[in-house]
């Protein structure tokens, strides 16, 4: 009886399904974070009759087949990329990503990751950190007698030196963008990594062509929208508990047919 | 006496695969795109002959069954805001090139793979008018109008291929959501696409679950009627042993 392993395979993919909706609604309130979605695909088709065989002589056809198929598998969890908004926290380090690009980050072990989560600080040396602590690309250091720092749409980092009128120039920023930011690999900590699907990254100055802007004082919050995110759950666990009610039904099927016969 | 247990197993039979069938069904009822199925049956007309002290022609009627019956109408839409989402509106298929040739798909989560081709979910380039579409990083955010024009910051880029069959009853299923067909189809006329949301599938819950039960059901009459079938048989054995020798 296939209707027991069929009903299987949408029981976990429903499972799939709320973990990843779980995911979302624990990461609300996460900097930077994108939204993600199951996607789901039908298993492969057994044909028991052939739609368009021929029926007799005089060339007549089935007019639809028999297919019977195996239930479905969990295809893809892919990230909605949508901006998401922009919300002010007055922090000068705090920086938000208007548009298309992600930060560089430079991770200890020297490996390149990437992030849109700007909720930056300083390290004791001075230098532009992530809140873990890791060097933002290319490294900018903020002189330790500065008053003020100013970072521009087109991310110039401008430091205000005490006995200087002009301010000083002390780093520009960039931006990083991929063919298909879909593909890039999540390694938690709200950074990604490049991965063969994703692209090679393209980096340039913010607010050129094709990438966003910087806006200081800001962060991104996520791009999760609650109220979709309970209906989709309300959804997926109904749909796990009609899957489970096939399950019953096939097995009580199964049991009528054991007691055939038995006394 | 053998028939009617014939009769019972025949319909037992197509039991087993309805159920199958509804599993399936229900299996994928998050699935984009997806088209349900219902099992179709017909009588199947056995003449016996004639029975110790019957005069006619004993007519048996058995249940086979003929083919499945898709349910081509429209799924709900759900918005996801992703901008290569799309959903059709009105007859027609996304046509994607899969290594054993095109396929056909309701499904439109596509994505874009590294040289920046709009791809399907396994990676096949989703056909434009032109073949293959590529954006370019430069093309900015992308809009995908109503007739499948899709555009970038710099003009139109390619126009989606949308196709119809004159007859979708002959498309085979090939998994991954895709159909298969073996006819040529036409460029579809009467659609509108509709960008950032999913047509999902067509599967009506209640409607799966309450022919589950009355599959369920249909079964196990027919099984207690085998039973009682068994019952007789076997009375008939017990009690013709029983018959005094004289």
């Amino acid at each position: 009886m296939r209707a027991l392993a069929i009903a299987a395979t949408g029981m976990l993919a429903q499972q799939t399904n709320v973990e990843v909706i779980a995911n979302n609604l624990a990461n609300m309130n996460t900097t930077g974070y994108k939204t993600q979605r199951a996607e789901f695909q039908d298993l492969l088709y057994q044909n028991v009759e052939q739609p368009g065989a021929q029926t007799s002589d005089s060339g007549t056809l089935l007019p639809s087949g028999i297919q019977l198929g195996a239930g479905v598998r969990t295809a893809a969890v892919y990230r909605i990329i949508s901006q998401g908004s922009l919300t002010q926290t007055s922090n000068p380090y705090d920086l938000a990503i208007n548009g298309s690009g992600y930060f560089h980050i430079t991770m200890p072990d020297g490996t390149d990751s990437y992030t849109r989560a700007g909720n930056f600080a300083l390290s004791p040396e001075g230098q532009l950190v992530t809140d873990k602590g890791y060097v933002v690309a290319p490294g900018i250091a903020i002189p330790a007698n500065a008053t003020g720092v100013t970072i521009n749409a087109q991310g110039q980092v401008q430091a205000a030196i005490p006995g200087q009128t002009a301010p000083a120039a002390v780093g520009q920023l960039e931006l990083t963008r991929f063919p298909n930011e879909g593909g890039l690999n999540a390694i938690g900590d709200n950074l990604y990594t490049e991965t063969p699907s994703s692209g090679s990254p393209q980096s340039a100055v913010p607010g050129s062509t094709g990438y966003g802007t910087i806006q200081q004082g800001f962060l991104e919050a996520a791009n999760v929208n609650a109220v979709g995110e309970m209906t989709a759950l309300i959804t997926a666990q109904r749909a796990y508990e009609m899957n489970s009610k096939v399950i019953t039904a096939a097995d009580q099927m199964l049991q009528e047919t054991s007691q055939l016969g038995g006394s | 006496m053998d028939n009617s247990l014939l009769v019972s197993l025949s319909q037992q039979l197509t039991a087993y695969q309805s159920m199958d069938v509804i599993a399936n069904n229900v299996a994928n009822v998050s699935t984009p795109g997806y088209r349900r199925e219902e099992p179709m049956f017909q009588e199947y007309i056995a003449q016996m002959p004639p029975g110790e002290g019957e005069t006619g022609k004993q007519t048996l009627s058995f249940v086979e069954d003929t083919g499945l019956a898709r349910d081509m109408s429209e799924g709900p839409r759900t918005n996801t805001g992703a901008p290569f989402d799309v959903a059709i509106h009105g007859k027609g298929f996304f046509v994607v090139q899969t290594p054993s040739g095109n396929r056909y798909t309701r499904d439109g989560h596509f994505g874009l793979d590294t040289s920046g081709q709009i791809v399907d979910d396994s990676g096949n380039p989703v056909q434009g008018d032109g073949g293959a579409i590529s954006i370019s990083t430069d093309d900015g955010d992308i809009h995908i109008g109503q007739d499948g024009t899709v555009s970038g910051k710099n003009g139109q880029l390619a126009k989606l291929k949308v196709v119809a069959f004159p007859n979708e009853a002959a498309l085979q299923k090939d998994g991954a959501n895709n159909f298969i067909s073996a006819a040529t189809p036409n460029d579809a006329t009467d659609f509108t696409l509709t960008q950032g949301t999913i047509e999902g599938s067509n599967v009506q819950p209640v409607v799966e679950i309450s022919h589950m039960i009355e599959v369920m059901r249909a079964y196990q009459a027919t099984a207690t009627l085998t039973k009682s079938q068994e019952d007789l048989m076997g009375s008939a054995v017990d009690k013709l042993s029983q018959m005094p020798e004289s």
